[in-house]
């Protein structure tokens, strides 16, 4: 087990810059996760702590020893790709064992390393399997299974969810988690969904154009987004972004919008935010602001109402049992203590104080 | 009435042409080896002789027997050269780059040259006074110096399967290249990460899975090398001696100088079963259905 740290990383490619300048500190025994769209250089910041790229600058460290120099097989660390990486010729069994055998790892000693690792990945009757007899989820298991047969210092994990049918993803996404508990091996899990980051990590670094954006624990990623695009990118519905003025503690839109925001030392064009769960559809004339229903959509455990505010459309995420007539006129109560205020210039965020 | 004539007389000329072309003179070759047929003797084909030809070259030929084994000795080196030099270039010219796409574009260009022109050039290049190889070996090593190569018969058959391998080496370098780009990258970054050096992943990953395309360019190579002819005219014109008389020279040699009509056609029979057994297993293998078997 060890920490990982990146120092001052950049990654380029001709004129492309993947990963910009780039520090992250990953602590021992820690689950971190990167997120971000594609293309915002989570993907490479993996692969240059695995060794399967080079940094352009910048140095890569793990248990404090400086790796840039090292192979990949000398960082002592294991990685499940999205598309398995097993071996397509050999069994299940061999495939788990190949870590082993590579480290001279014989006989009775190897057999037994590789049922208990099967084991723990509820894999053992399959051991003499081909990959390509399994089915996806099953593949997944094996490429677990040899990430942890000869415990690594530090496991890498890069989007081993994508190719798995929704259910099965929920359900490995716990035996993750899981696993990475019991172990307590240092993870970076590469992902662009934003549940499995939320679900598994201790810690989110939320990346985007090569540059980590945010970094801190899914609940502060989620309740004080530090700037638009992490904001914006956490959250299902996403978060409603309203651009307009703020000045003197009030926040202002075209059209009549207009709220309080109790923030009061900023002035000039501002962002306001506010989440789904944290818009109240009230009755007309009993709220901060009027507005009109624009859409009702039921989506099982809730009702999303979409409701023209001025010229804002905003979402409200409202019990699942709430009906109303579109068109008609109802008011709108903003939770003023999870309001989210962004400098329409910088897209940084006015408001770090705000309450959780 | 006429539907349904009308599709069997639009394919006749089609047909008659493949039948006059290649079907008759198959059928006349296979009735003429069971035949004596010199033409020294006789302008039209004699009695039936029933498989004698066919035992003579099997059994009581020598040079039946010598162009076998120069013809096995040939294939087995070649196919061997070719399939392991074809892997190595291809391995090294994986990596993406100018100079790496520059010289995968070359490569094409030796298959693109006649194989009668290749024996041509070799025999040139080897030529004991005047040729660059031979000058450029007795260069390197000293004791070469004035050695005359298409006269000694084990290095005429050498530079006869260098010839061969400077034709087919790389065309079938880009076969492998095909191949290495079809392969998934994963399970060989998973190798390297697993602790496996450069070798071993080339051992236990990237090899195995490429097995499928090598089996295709040996099966392939190994057809092209039974029936090695041209180069054997130009370069070594079968000499010296015999030491490089193929056994598709040998049928040259039986049917257009000795005129022994009927003996040919039985020699070149033989050669042919052998090519049909290795196509219909080479078409096998390329046409089996990805992960099935």
């Amino acid at each position: 087990m060890a920490d990982v740290a990146l120092l001052n990383v950049t990654k380029r490619w001709g004129g492309f810059v993947a990963v910009r300048d780039q520090s992250l500190a990953i602590r021992d025994g820690e689950f971190m996760v990167l997120l971000g769209p594609s293309g915002c250089g989570k993907t490479t910041t993996m692969r240059m702590i695995a060794g399967l790229e080079e940094p352009t600058s910048g140095d890569i460290l793990i248990g404090g020893q400086r790796v840039n120099d090292l192979p990949p097989r000398d960082r002592d660390i294991a990685m499940v790709f999205q598309s398995y990486g097993l071996y397509p010729h050999m069994t299940v069994g061999d495939n788990i064992g190949y870590p082993l055998k590579l480290r001279g790892i014989k006989g009775a000693e190897r057999d037994a390393q590789i049922k208990a690792a099967a084991a723990k990945v509820e894999l053992g009757d399959l051991l003499h399997r081909k990959p390509r007899e399994l089915s996806g989820g099953q593949r997944q298991r094996v490429a677990l299974a040899r990430a942890i047969v000869r415990r690594p210092t530090v496991f890498l994990m890069d989007e081993p969810l994508s190719n798995l049918d929704a259910k099965l993803r929920v359900s490995t996404r716990a035996e993750i988690k899981h696993l990475q508990h019991e172990l307590g091996v240092t993870t970076v899990y590469v992902t662009h969904d934003q549940i499995e980051a939320m679900t598994l990590a201790h810690r989110v670094a939320v990346m985007n154009q090569g540059e980590i954006r945010q970094l801190d624990t899914p609940e502060v990623i989620y309740d004080r987004p530090a700037d638009l695009f992490v904001a914006g990118f956490i959250g299902s519905p996403p978060m409603n972004l309203v651009t307009g003025h703020h000045g003197d503690g009030v926040f202002t839109a075209p059209g009549g919008f207009r709220f309080t925001t109790r923030v009061g030392h900023h002035a000039g064009p501002a962002v306001l935010g506010v989440r789904p769960e944290d818009v109240t559809v009230a009755p007309a004339g009993g709220g901060d602001l009027d507005a009109s229903i624009y859409a009702v959509e039921l989506t099982g455990d809730a009702v999303l109402v979409t409701v023209m505010a001025g010229e804002a459309r905003l979402i409200a995420k409202a019990d699942r049992a709430w009906r109303a007539e579109i068109g008609s006129t109802v008011a709108l109560r903003l939770d003023a203590t999870r309001l989210h205020l962004f400098d329409a210039a910088t897209t940084r965020r006015l408001n770090p104080e705000a309450p959780r | 009435m006429r539907d349904r004539w009308l599709k069997y007389v639009l394919i006749l000329p089609a047909a008659l042409l493949v039948m006059g072309t290649t079907i008759w003179p198959l059928g006349v070759s296979l009735v003429t080896s069971f035949r004596d047929w010199r033409l020294t003797r006789s302008l039209t084909p004699g009695p039936f002789i029933g498989v004698e030809h066919y035992l003579i070259a099997l059994t009581d030929d020598p040079d039946f027997a010598n162009a076998a084994k120069v013809t096995a000795i040939f294939t087995l080196v070649d196919v061997a050269v070719t399939v392991v030099s074809a892997l190595g270039l291809a391995l090294l010219l994986r990596r993406a780059g100018v100079l790496h796409s520059v010289t995968r574009a070359v490569l094409i260009l030796p298959f693109a040259v006649s194989p009668a022109l290749v024996g041509i050039s070799f025999r040139f290049m080897f030529n004991a006074e005047m040729g660059v190889f031979t000058w450029m070996a007795g260069a390197i090593i000293p004791w070469l110096k004035g050695f005359v190569w298409l006269a000694d018969p084990v290095a005429a058959l050498l530079v006869l399967m260098f010839s061969d391998a400077w034709r087919w080496v790389p065309y079938m370098t880009l076969v492998v290249l095909g191949g290495l780009a079809a392969l998934p990258k994963e399970p060989e970054e998973a190798a390297r990460i697993d602790g496996a050096t450069e070798w071993q992943v080339l051992r236990d990953v990237t090899i195995p899975a490429l097995l499928p395309v090598l089996a295709v360019v040996a099966i392939l190579k190994t057809v092209f090398a039974l029936k090695m002819f041209d180069q054997v005219v130009t370069l070594t014109g079968g000499g010296p001696g015999q030491s490089t008389v193929t056994l598709a020279h040998l049928v040259f040699s039986i049917a257009f100088r000795w005129y022994d009509m009927g003996y040919a056609s039985a020699v070149a029979w033989i050669l042919t079963a052998l090519l049909v057994f290795l196509a219909v297993w080479y078409m096998k293998l390329i046409l089996r259905k990805p992960g099935g078997h």
